[in-house]
């Protein structure tokens, strides 16, 4: 029992971002299985509209990218930047008009999109009086976090909170030009942007999203959680200062690769392309630190599971962000562009890394804020395997089924001809897509186990009263 | 703070965070320093090859030449090039000459495979085997013809089969019974099929006619396959009570095969028709 920082600090809307983030994580990945399931056996669309999979597919990537990922950003950045600024944070009211704002966007997306509602912007597609409101909530939480960091009591601005901060910067940004559209009424609405230059800001958004939101802010998780889960100082000030000014500067080129061969001009995909392979370096750097951190402690692993969460999730980093470089270059994304290459490439990250990385850190923040042990350690270890076995099964189904795809698509026999119908590639894939559903169905069986430690360790808490006895013991100055 | 460091003797900055989150004055390592220039100087190097920095009134262009247009030409002349030499043959054949001469059939079969996958497949299905309420176009049964003229006059301006409603002249008892003689292959059995005109479009032994695609009612092949829980008679009675797109029937079947003649070239509905002869139906 930690008294002293439940008394210091606001723990409360920790505890409330990081039970809400276990809840979506549960939500969009079984979303997300349900819509891997009917591309794999289709009559699981029963013919209902709201159930087909263009209207679950963006409600998957919304649950998992903005409410699971927007959950456990919340309440570790809470978390962190009061711990390693040693004050509360600036305004205990903003920090709940943040909570519930997120989680009443998070509502209605869970009803438009069934519906139909979508601005038809990948991962932007919620429509604009909500994303209206996403820019206030997002602002507010943004102006929350700095005022705490200009409040501080340390004398210097600890690493993490320059990743949570650069995200939150970009983000803004992103997401405010992305979403500039002209509304034709409380429903529908056009982008101000047409053609090629739409897909372009569409995808300055759409990998800036993975590179700000889901690299730059779980690189704040990683950089405040490894260090503090294994006890052990970060490995090196200077790497971190480097990759993190690096990967700033770097990230926002990015986005035109995703519009190789296509109308887009020749040397905006090529600049897209070579920055992409500049950045393996810098990614690697953050892997590397967090890796290095570890050294000397190495045994550590063999009984800490929320440490084997955060390791892995660091390979899986370092891979994926290899990965998607090589996928930038033309040659290599003539063959991977429109398969499912792509999709494994993202899942690689987003469950390998982005979940792994929130899942340990929200097993270490549960222990610290509800001030018990979890309930089940064993369901942690189990958790750590069906996650990992879940993640690789996913990943490797779709690099087959992808390079396949492309290999098939390009195909020409000896006449010069195409040797494969459209049809005939589907039908390859059928195998690989039920295996890709297999393995989404072992990562969300381990999500509902993390659910259940989760909730009944609040129950554990609330009858041992542990959070009261915190919050009224007496703390030595 | 370097005064008291709590972790004495360790190479940190002396800054600590949250009681004992510490950094090591470590440089990086070395490795990747070497690696983060190499990554500035590929991303250089990368530009002066491609077209990339966009300076001044034009971006540059880069040594190599490259564009993603160009890169399209070349391999596209070369698929190209490997089929010109059957393609400038089958220019100015008939699909007929083609079907006599093997090695160009062959060709033609493969060249467009994918575009019957794309365009025809999905109603009549990947080998022809048709769907429901798709006719096959496999087997030697045809409604308008299976001469490889025929089909390919069929792919060009489309078919539309038409057959009136019977509802008003027929009692449902009449219709259940010449539904129960067709079913049965015999449709001469029952005198309204004569009486009632049915002879008219299906002819005297009830075999069909190609000029005008009706039907063939005693070769136990039907144009309407039955639905889920139907029987051959359920499915009969119904296209002799409500026709075939009958206009005036709600409840009508619709049987319309659309003309490809705008959006396919001469060249490729010549092809598509050896291809579907080549099923092995043609006549």
């Amino acid at each position: 029992m930690d008294a002293a920082a439940e008394q210091k600090y606001n723990l409360g809307i920790v505890r409330w971002f990081t039970v809400m983030a276990v809840v979506y994580l549960v939500v969009g990945t079984l979303v997300g299985t349900y819509v891997a399931s009917e591309l794999a056996w289709p009559f699981l669309n029963f013919d209902i509209p709201y159930l087909t999979f263009g209207r679950l597919r963006p409600l998957h990537t919304n649950a998992v990218i903005f409410a699971f990922g927007g959950c456990a950003l919340m309440a570790t950045s809470f978390y962190s930047v009061q711990r390693t600024c040693g004050v509360s944070l600036w305004s205990d009211k903003l920090a709940w008009f943040v909570f519930i704002g997120w989680n009443l966007i998070i509502v209605s997306a869970v009803i438009t999109l069934p519906l139909g509602i979508n601005q038809a912007k990948e991962y932007a597609e919620l429509e604009w009086p909500i994303d209206l409101a996403i820019a206030v909530v997002w602002l507010a939480y943004m102006f929350n976090f700095v005022m705490t960091l200009a409040t501080r009591k340390s004398s210097h601005i600890y690493v993490s909170n320059w990743f949570f901060l650069g995200m939150m910067v970009m983000i803004t940004y992103l997401h405010v030009v992305n979403s500039l559209a002209i509304p034709v009424d409380l429903f529908k609405s056009y982008s101000l942007f047409a053609g090629v230059q739409d897909a372009m800001i569409q995808w300055w958004w759409g990998h800036n999203a993975v590179g700000f939101y889901l690299t730059a802010g779980f690189l704040g998780i990683m950089y405040y959680f490894v260090p503090k889960q294994a006890g052990r100082p970060v490995y090196s000030y200077r790497l971190s200062v480097i990759h993190f000014w690096a990967l700033m500067f770097g990230y926002v080129w990015l986005g035109a690769h995703h519009l190789q061969y296509t109308a887009l001009p020749d040397w905006t995909g090529s600049l897209g392309a070579a920055v992409s392979i500049a950045m393996i370096i810098p990614s690697w750097g953050g892997a590397v630190n967090g890796m290095m951190t570890l050294s000397g402690a190495w045994d550590k692993l063999r009984t800490d599971y929320v440490l084997r969460f955060l390791i892995m999730s660091l390979a899986f980093y370092a891979m994926s962000t290899f990965e998607g470089p090589i996928m930038s270059i033309k040659t290599v994304n003539a063959l991977s562009h429109y398969t499912d290459w792509t999709v494994g490439h993202v899942h690689s990250g987003a469950l390998g890394w982005v979940a792994m990385v929130a899942i340990g850190a929200i097993y270490h923040m549960m222990t610290r804020t509800f001030h018990t042990e979890m309930w089940s350690t064993k369901l942690i270890n189990a958790h750590f395997w069906t996650a990992t076995i879940g993640t690789v099964v996913y990943v490797v189904a779709m690099w087959v089924s992808g390079i396949m795809q492309g290999l098939m698509w390009r195909a020409y026999d000896e006449y010069g001809t195409l040797a494969y119908t459209f049809a005939e590639s589907v039908e390859a894939m059928h195998p690989y897509y039920a295996m890709r559903a297999i393995g989404g169905m072992i990562f969300v069986t381990g999500a509902l186990l993390m659910l259940i430690n989760v909730l009944m360790t609040v129950r554990k808490a609330a009858s041992e009263g542990s959070v009261r006895a915190a919050s009224t013991a007496a703390v030595s100055a | 703070m370097a005064d008291n460091n709590p972790f004495p003797g360790e190479n940190n900055t002396g800054h600590i965070w949250d009681d004992n989150i510490r950094e090591l004055a470590n440089p990086p390592p070395r490795w990747w320093m070497i690696a983060f220039w190499a990554s500035i100087a590929w991303f250089l190097g990368y530009g002066v090859l491609y077209p990339m920095y966009p300076i001044g009134q034009k971006p540059t262009e880069g040594v190599m030449g490259w564009t993603q247009i160009k890169e399209y030409q070349e391999g596209l002349d070369e698929v190209v090039a490997v089929r010109a030499e059957f393609e400038n043959q089958l220019k100015d054949m008939s699909a007929k000459d083609i079907l006599a001469n093997p090695g160009l059939a062959d060709y033609t079969v493969a060249s467009v495979k994918v575009l019957f996958g794309d365009i025809c497949a999905p109603c009549h299905g990947g080998g022809g085997q048709g769907g429901p309420g798709f006719p096959v176009l496999a087997d030697d049964d045809w409604l308008f013809g299976g001469t490889v003229e025929t089909i390919e006059q069929t792919i060009a301006m489309g078919r539309k089969g038409i057959m009136t409603a019977h509802g008003k002249i027929l009692s449902d008892d009449e219709a259940d019974k010449l539904a129960d003689a067709i079913a049965a292959g015999n449709p001469t059995s029952d005198p309204n099929f004569l009486q009632k005109g049915c002879i008219a479009c299906h002819g005297m032994d009830g075999k069909g006619m190609q000029m005008l695609g009706s039907a063939n009612l005693t070769d136990g092949i039907y144009r309407f396959v039955p639905g889920e829980g139907e029987s051959i008679k359920d499915s009969v009675k119904q296209t002799i009570l409500h026709g075939v797109n009958d206009v005036t029937d709600p409840q009508t079947r619709e049987a319309v095969m659309p003309s490809f003649g705008d959006r396919l070239s001469k060249d490729e509905i010549k092809k598509l028709a050896v291809y579907v002869y080549k099923f092995g139906g043609g006549q």
